[in-house]
């Protein structure tokens, strides 16, 4: 496949010949990829019998949607999903909200304890959750949050906020810091105060690093195992991973394997589907102004 | 700039208050606790027994802790060195004018945007099944018996297949951090090095390599905090919660204060923390040798 293309190029851009071994690695990358899901995709429309048989792929009893029912009905799914959902959204945008009017006033400007706030941010980025789950824990038992569900909820949020500052924060410098300082020189000169010089002309101008650190803070939130594993105690809370852990647990013990990579999909689709959406966003406002 | 002042407060209030709450008083509570004993993490702050450094000095003491280290020292490293060159290798490919840019690059990040359990599932319960796995059937077709034949979840291999998957996972998210460095590089730069008679290794090595240290210590920072916090991989990996062949600091630090272990019979919120307190001070050592080292230039491009 990798060679058929690579003659393809040759005939019609010599240029591209050039670039054939970085066809090469990149498609080898994908190929694998591809099997490793599409295989895990395949499989969960098959039965636990004929994968053991190696004939995953040949569906020799025809399609089995009864797997997804299976896993679907086993567990909370949908709830899982919607809480995700609603973590992850409602988290992200306020920490864009929050962090990166901070992280531009960090890099622009000189101020007392200035330096002292970056360090903190960049120390505590480092900080294994742990440190921080300890102490919350015992407050947040003490004042019973975790028996009322929409305060559970209310604090599953804030902590997913809390724990993203930081590197929200220290992502967004890196971008404001390498946007020349011409730009609100100029504004200045025109007198537009500092305020709206940055929501005006810096925050769009740093759109790809919003943007590429909201997908990185959208699934790191989605993915979340830790707090939600110690802060989520009911099923009513509980997002995709945790959710699925425990389903994936159940269904090795039943030794139910199609079931198994049936639930692994359910979960996985949405954040594909959803992924074809945003991956587009990001690749727009990363790229976005370069030309070529 | 007394107009900056008001501004300054403002912007900077919202995360400076979120982070103090959540962060910084959490943290030096767990500093405060890492010097003490405490049985149950909920004891009021009567129950503790003051321990000095009895709890660092039990810790290095203990094998099971010293194995963790090392496990979590190799996965930073090799699994750094891994990552790194490969997520380069696929940014730099990526960003040299091929076509389908879009799709391969959303394909290379495709793993990270599964949940860590899914991807650990499918690495698990296909790639290294030893009845129906994808590296079985590989070696099979190429007729390579012995390869075919291995056990990659047995202790010999276990490591190295855990480091492989997880490394998998993380190629895609460093990648990407790569490209948008390279991309924010003004492409006259290059225009004019090619005009020049600089060839593509000549422009990556002296033009692009240089530009983007300050991109390199963001990723290698990214890498040392996602390698400390290694839990749900090795935790998916290891059949039993202390098992040494997979075993990392996070894993050790949960079973002792949440006692889900079965290896680990008495509980000690105090140790887990003095567990937390070291693995903060590894990260902040290779932050700041980052920034020893690598010096970054007031580069404007």
């Amino acid at each position: 496949m990798a060679k058929e293309k690579k003659e393809y190029k040759k005939v019609n851009w010599k240029q591209e010949a050039k670039l054939a071994p970085g066809y090469l690695i990149l498609i080898i990358w994908v190929l694998f990829t591809v099997v490793l899901l599409g295989w895990v995709f395949a499989a969960s429309f098959s039965t636990t019998k004929e994968i053991y048989q190696g004939n995953a792929l040949k569906f020799l009893s025809g399609f089995h949607f009864e797997n997804y029912a299976k896993a679907w009905s086993g567990g909370n799914v949908s709830t899982f999903f919607m809480n995700s959902l609603e973590y992850s959204i409602i988290s992200c945008v306020l920490l864009i909200i929050i962090c990166a009017p901070a992280a531009y006033v960090l890099s622009r400007f000189t101020f007392f304890g200035n330096k002292f706030i970056q360090t903190s941010f960049v120390s505590s980025m480092g900080v294994p959750v742990i440190m921080i789950v300890l102490p919350l824990f015992s407050l947040i038992s003490s004042l019973g949050i975790l028996n009322n569900i929409l305060a559970n909820k209310a604090l599953l949020i804030l902590l997913y906020i809390g724990i993203n500052i930081p590197y929200t924060t220290i992502f967004l410098m890196t971008f404001f810091s390498n946007i020349s300082r011409t730009y609100e020189e100029a504004a200045a000169i025109d007198g537009c105060p500092p305020r709206q010089t940055f929501w005006r002309i810096m925050f769009p101008m740093a759109q790809s690093g919003l943007a590429t650190v909201t997908i990185f803070n959208f699934i790191n939130i989605w993915n979340e195992y830790f707090l939600s594993l110690i802060f989520a105690n009911s099923d009513k809370l509980k997002p995709v991973a945790v959710g699925l852990y425990g389903m994936i647990n159940s269904m090795k013990y039943t030794g139910d394997w199609a079931g198994m990579f049936a639930a692994v999909i359910i979960v996985f689709l949405p954040t594909f589907v959803l992924y074809i959406f945003l991956s587009e966003k990001i690749i727009g406002g990363v790229t976005g102004g370069i030309k070529g | 700039m007394k107009k900056n002042k008001s501004m300054i407060i403002i912007f900077l209030a919202p995360a400076v208050i979120l982070f103090c709450s959540i962060f910084l008083y959490p943290i030096i509570r767990t500093l405060v606790m890492s010097f003490f004993k405490i049985e149950g993490v909920t004891d009021p702050i009567a129950e503790w027994s003051f321990m000095g450094l009895g709890n660092y000095i039990n810790l290095f003491k203990t094998s099971l802790f010293r194995t963790s280290m090392a496990n979590l020292g190799k996965i930073w490293l090799f699994g750094g060195i891994i990552v790194m060159s490969i997520s380069l290798l696929l940014a730099v490919v990526l960003t040299s004018g091929i076509r389908f840019k879009k799709f391969f690059r959303a394909v290379i990040y495709l793993p990270n945007i599964v949940s860590a359990v899914a991807l650990a599932t499918m690495w698990l319960q296909y790639v290294y099944s030893p009845k129906f796995g994808l590296l079985k059937s590989f070696f099979t077709k190429l007729g390579l018996e012995t390869l075919s034949k291995t056990q990659w979840l047995d202790n010999e291999h276990k490591f190295g297949a855990l480091l492989l998957a997880y490394c998998f996972g993380m190629v895609g998210y460093h990648m990407l951090i790569w490209t948008s460095g390279i991309e924010r590089i003004s492409p006259e730069l290059f225009e004019a090095a090619t005009i020049d008679g600089a060839n593509k290794p000549a422009q990556f090595r002296y033009m692009t390599l240089p530009l983007l240290k300050g991109v390199f210590k963001t990723n290698i920072t990214m890498w040392s905090v996602s390698s400390v916090a290694f839990f749900l991989w090795s935790q998916l990996f290891s059949s039993v919660t202390a098992d040494t062949k997979t075993i990392t600091p996070m894993v050790y630090m949960y079973s002792k204060v949440f006692g889900a272990g079965n290896s680990v019979t008495e509980h000690d919120a105090g140790i887990g923390a003095a567990v937390g307190v070291i693995l903060s001070i590894c990260v902040v050592v290779v932050f700041t040798l980052c920034n020893k080292l690598i010096k970054d230039d007031e580069l404007e491009f």
